[in-house]
């Protein structure tokens, strides 16, 4: 066992029972902060795979943007104490039934994938050769240039929206 | 960037400025000026066409933008409907109250126009994800774009809940199509499952899961849920283009990722059995709940649904005929279904009403609209001699060709279903009067945007189900691109 | 290989505590200088003992935890506080390899390609520990102060990141060593990009919660903002995170915008370089207590009002200039033409001024 291995092995327990974490909670804060953990236990993965750049976009935008902003808005509401949910009687059944669908699928692939997955995952050379930074820039500025142009329309467009859903005219304040 | 680059994109960002030239111009003009902005609008989606026509049309099919996009009459087609049905729409919105004067408004609906364009072209997985979200989050502020009305506010949220969840599920798709083959784009993905690098059931798991995503926008059935409630609570000429354009971008995605992406030779019989049951599951349910309406908007939500199923056969066809069909049926649908909500939205707009029964006297009230209804719903249901009744003989056609009689026999049962409610709707206009009141003393003025989109929709629709030879011609031009 | 990382990473934090000592005495006699008064200056000789003092009082304080606090968080926030404090000076290069025992030595405890970001990261995280720290008090006004600064830090993180690009664009990397490298080539950035130099300032003035943007806990406002149920160590905690956050964005700001551990004779003695820094950082630092004594607190509303509509667009306008002079330079092939970035670039601060000065003067701010 590498070191690699171990490490893997430890954050993806901290990732499970993180994500188990945030789903079985009843406090809203606290589901927000195991959802922070996760994406810190998962931008650890991207560095393990050698993708820092990757790892450190994870935790600015996920941990330290989005997440400090549902705190926020959580916080703001005072809504942190969940209601108790109403359980439907054929929900559990359902979904335990669709989650062992799930496994069993994904243990299907990963029999039958037994072949190791050469094929997808870059070899580490090639990362290297070029700084990793910059390879990103030459990839998002050339082949993904439109995507990244409709991008900041999607962006301007998600701006407008929001604010006509959110601001009043004048003089239709209550 | 060469000329056909640039082509390639001439619709997108022509479209792109006129939204950023409303974006700056409208809070200069006064406020009981604003209304021009939807003329504005209008007339620069009509420039916009005329432009792309002549100097946007493109030739040999080329990838473009480092395989992103491609540049082919298929996508071409698309885009020029995509822009006339906005077009039609900015018409529609122009009277319509908290709607017609807010330039926002009119910015929405080319941005998604502008998605839509981007779905009709892309070729990569990461474009075509960003071209639906592009077209969705749009429309979903547009369907609740009137704040302080519950109804739109709810057909907003629901809207923007089904999305986001099946665009989800669609992205776990994408992404497992990216793990499997280590490329976004469409046409090397073809390769990759074509040469049995993936094996047929994880494409197919694939495929289910991409399918949540597309059925959701074209509203197949297991995923037809947010139709009806959106479409009722969504102003009427959003609910228009929901129900037109976005589903036809919808089909337009689904056969380029279909044909191309999962056409292996010994896959597709399996996806098609698949569609081939949700399409007699969508007609049929489709058709017959829309039979207990008591709503129009929501009655023609359903008959959307239906008409989704019968666009499925053209798809499930598999075939050139199949593709050609598509692209007719919709054009005729887009086409008629525009003109049916523009006249649902003339109607609650003086009576303040959505109901089925307060149609009532309608000929006598507004012959002119009456009529327009007639062809509307004629079309609808598939009478010659409108475009439905054509678009509908050339998908059933294109399903007797591939050996798929049942489906082709389902699908004019269902068109006999589908008669019945239409007509239903037909015999409260024309046969049935207003109670205790002179129909004459409530009459419904047509104001001017209305009046000509309601002209050029009708003669359209009339249009096409007569001359369709130039049309049809188009489409199997378009559907030429995917074989 | 790990004791060396581990030896310099003890080195490092224990500078920063000695450091967050010695920069309230320094803060404290400061202020007394700037007030006409003379501070501290009982504990040992010219009162340099004085936070050894402070620190025995917080030591032995009764420790308090409200009764409906949310006690695990309670207990935790003030760590979260601190430890991006010290871990974000783990990028920052104190200066050029040294021989020792024949073998070199860089000095800083790590090298990432993507330091930048790292900073970034971090900064963005260590707002949690504020916001936390106010919601688990279960009180109003801590609660309102921790809302405050997360709104707050979340606003200037914009013009803080935009400035960092800047920096990106001049140095084309994002290793603060290598930025730091490239200033010996040109000259300090701060003299390519003046305006830059100074939003980055005001940025991290923000992000640090320093005067005049400490609303958290605007004491006349809301009592002690976020800190107000927390006493003893753990309030000490918070109290010594914000001042060795002050050191580490100076010494960050050191590095990216005055030439880091440069200075004359450096490459000659290596031993210099942390010396140059702790000059830069000190004369920075008397910047940020001298705003503190000069400043009053601006308004919360004009506050968040300052950050999107002065600092973000004129930080945009600040990237596209630098840019567009890095590219002329380029195409040109005339080192000279960077002239045109802080000529341009002064000229924008210079009319972002004007109109905040025009928009004070017209309305009274409702």
């Amino acid at each position: 066992m590498t070191v690699d291995l171990i490490l893997f092995l430890i954050l993806a327990l901290v990732a499970v029972a993180t994500a188990a974490g945030m789903l079985f909670s009843r406090n809203a804060v606290y589901s927000a902060l195991f959802l922070v953990l996760n994406f810190a236990s998962i931008a650890v993965f991207y560095l393990l795979l050698g993708a820092p750049f990757i790892a450190m976009a994870q935790i600015t935008v996920y941990a330290g943007a989005i997440m400090v902003l549902f705190l926020f808005v959580i916080m703001l509401l005072g809504a942190e104490q969940l209601a108790p949910i109403k359980v439907l009687p054929w929900q559990r059944p359902l979904a335990i039934g669709l989650a062992a669908v799930l496994v069993a699928e994904t243990a299907y692939l990963l029999i039958l994938r037994a072949k190791p997955a050469a094929d997808i995952i870059p070899p580490a050379e090639t990362v290297n050769t070029l700084g990793e930074l910059q390879r990103l820039g030459m990839a998002l500025f050339n082949q993904y240039l439109l995507p990244f142009e409709v991008t900041s329309i999607l962006l301007l467009v998600a701006m407008v929206g929001a604010i006509v859903l959110t601001k009043r005219e004048k003089g239709e304040r209550e | 960037m060469n000329p056909t680059t640039f082509a390639a994109i001439l619709p997108e960002v022509l479209l792109l400025v006129l939204g950023i030239l409303i974006l700056v111009v409208e809070p200069f003009w006064k406020e009981k000026d604003r209304r021009n902005t939807g003329w504005l609008t209008f007339g620069g989606l009509l420039a916009i066409l005329v432009v792309s026509l002549l100097a946007g049309r493109p030739g040999e099919p080329t990838s473009v933008f480092g395989g992103t996009i491609r540049f082919d009459w298929l996508g071409f087609f698309f885009k020029m409907l995509f822009i006339f049905a906005a077009a039609m729409t900015s018409l529609f919105m122009m009277d319509v109250e908290k709607l017609g004067r807010r330039g926002e408004s009119y910015l929405l609906l080319l941005a998604s126009t502008l998605g839509m364009n981007l779905m009709a072209s892309a070729s990569d997985l990461v474009m075509l994800y960003l071209a639906i979200e592009t077209t969705s989050i749009p429309l979903y502020v547009l369907s609740g774009f009137i704040v302080d009305d519950e109804k739109s506010t709810e057909s907003g949220f629901k809207y923007l809940l089904f999305g986001a969840m099946t665009s989800a599920v669609m992205l776990y798709g994408f992404s497992l199509l990216f793990g499997f083959t280590g490329t976004t784009n469409l046409y090397e993905i073809a390769a990759a499952v074509a040469g049995a690098q993936v094996s047929t059931v994880t494409a197919l798991g694939v495929i289910a899961l991409v399918l949540v995503g597309i059925g959701f926008k074209v509203s197949l059935v297991p995923f037809h849920f947010w139709a009806p409630d959106t479409y009722e609570g969504a102003p009427t000429p959003v609910a228009g283009f929901l129900s037109t354009a976005s589903k036809a971008a919808g089909f337009a995605v689904l056969v380029r990722l279909f044909f191309i992406a999962f056409a292996k030779n010994g896959l597709a019989p399996d996806w098609t059995t698949g569609l081939a049951a949700l399409a007699t599951l969508t007609m049929t349910l489709g058709n017959l709940v829309a039979m207990t309406q008591t709503n129009i908007k929501r009655l023609l939500a359903y008959s959307s649904i239906a008409h989704a199923g019968y666009v499925m056969i053209g798809v499930v066809a598999f075939s050139n005929l199949g593709v050609t069909s598509v692209v007719f049926y919709l054009i005729a649908y887009i086409l008629t279904n525009l003109a049916a909500f523009g006249i649902v939205a003339v109607f609650s707009r003086v009576a303040g009403s959505d109901k089925i029964s307060d149609y009532a006297g309608l000929s006598r009230r507004s012959p002119w609209l009456a009529m327009a209804m007639l062809v509307a719903f004629l079309s609808l249901a598939g009478m010659p001699p409108f475009g439905g009744f054509v678009a509908k003989v050339f998908v059933f056609a294109a399903a007797v060709k591939s050996d798929l009689v049942w489906l082709a026999v389902v699908g004019v049962i269902n068109s006999i279903l589908g008669v019945y409610y239409y007509l239903t709707v037909l015999k409260v206009v024309y046969l049935y009067r207003m109670e205790g009141e002179a129909e004459e003393s409530h009459p419904i003025p047509l104001t001017r945007p209305y009046g000509i989109a309601l002209v050029v929709l009708s003669l359209g629709v009339l249009l096409i189900g007569t001359l369709f030879a130039p049309w049809f011609s188009a489409s199997g031009a378009a559907a030429l691109n995917l074989f | 290989m790990i004791w060396e990382w581990l030896i310099k990473a003890l080195v490092l934090i224990f500078t920063l505590l000695i450091g967050f000592g010695y920069l309230t005495y320094y803060e404290r006699r400061a202020l007394a200088f700037i007030q006409s008064r003379l501070g501290p200056n009982r504990a040992g000789p010219q009162g340099l003992m004085q936070w050894m003092a402070d620190a025995v009082k917080l030591i032995f304080k009764e420790e308090l935890t409200p009764d409906n606090a949310y006690k695990l968080v309670f207990f935790l926030s003030p760590v979260v506080t601190m430890v991006p404090s010290i871990v974000i000076a783990a990028v920052i290069p104190w200066g050029p390899p040294v021989t020792l025992f024949g073998q070199t030595f860089n000095q800083y405890v790590a090298d990432i390609n993507v330091g930048i970001l790292y900073l970034m990261s971090i900064a963005s995280i260590a707002v949690y520990g504020i916001v936390l720290a106010g919601w688990s008090s279960n009180n109003k006004y801590a609660m309102m102060g921790g809302l405050r600064s997360s709104a707050q830090m979340i606003s200037y993180e914009l013009t803080l990141g935009l400035s960092f690009v800047v920096v990106i664009l001049m140095a084309g990397s994002m290793s603060l060593v290598e930025i730091v490298e490239a200033q010996r080539e040109v000259t300090w950035f701060a003299v390519i990009q003046p305006v830059g130099a100074i939003l980055f300032f005001i940025a991290t003035l923000a992000e640090v919660n320093r005067h005049p943007f400490d609303m958290p806990e605007a004491e006349q406002e809301i009592v002690a903002g976020y800190h107000t149920e927390y006493s003893g160590m753990k309030f000490a905690l918070f109290f010594m995170a914000e001042y060795q956050k002050m050191i580490v964005i100076s010494a960050i700001m050191t590095t990216l915008f005055f030439g880091g551990y440069l200075g004359p004779g450096v490459d000659r003695f290596p031993w210099l370089g942390p010396l140059y820094m702790a000059i830069k950082i000190i004369i920075l630092l008397f910047f940020m207590i001298w705003v503190r004594a000069s400043w009053p607190r601006i308004r919360y509303n004009r506050l968040m009002a300052f950050g999107w509509k002065v600092m973000l667009p004129l930080a945009l306008a600040l990237v596209f200039i630098t840019a567009t002079g890095i590219l002329l330079a380029d195409t040109m092939g005339n080192p000279w033409l960077m002239a045109i970035i802080p000529v341009l670039s002064l000229i924008a601060g210079w009319i972002a001024t004007l109109m905040v000065d025009r928009s004070l003067r017209r309305k009274s701010y409702a």
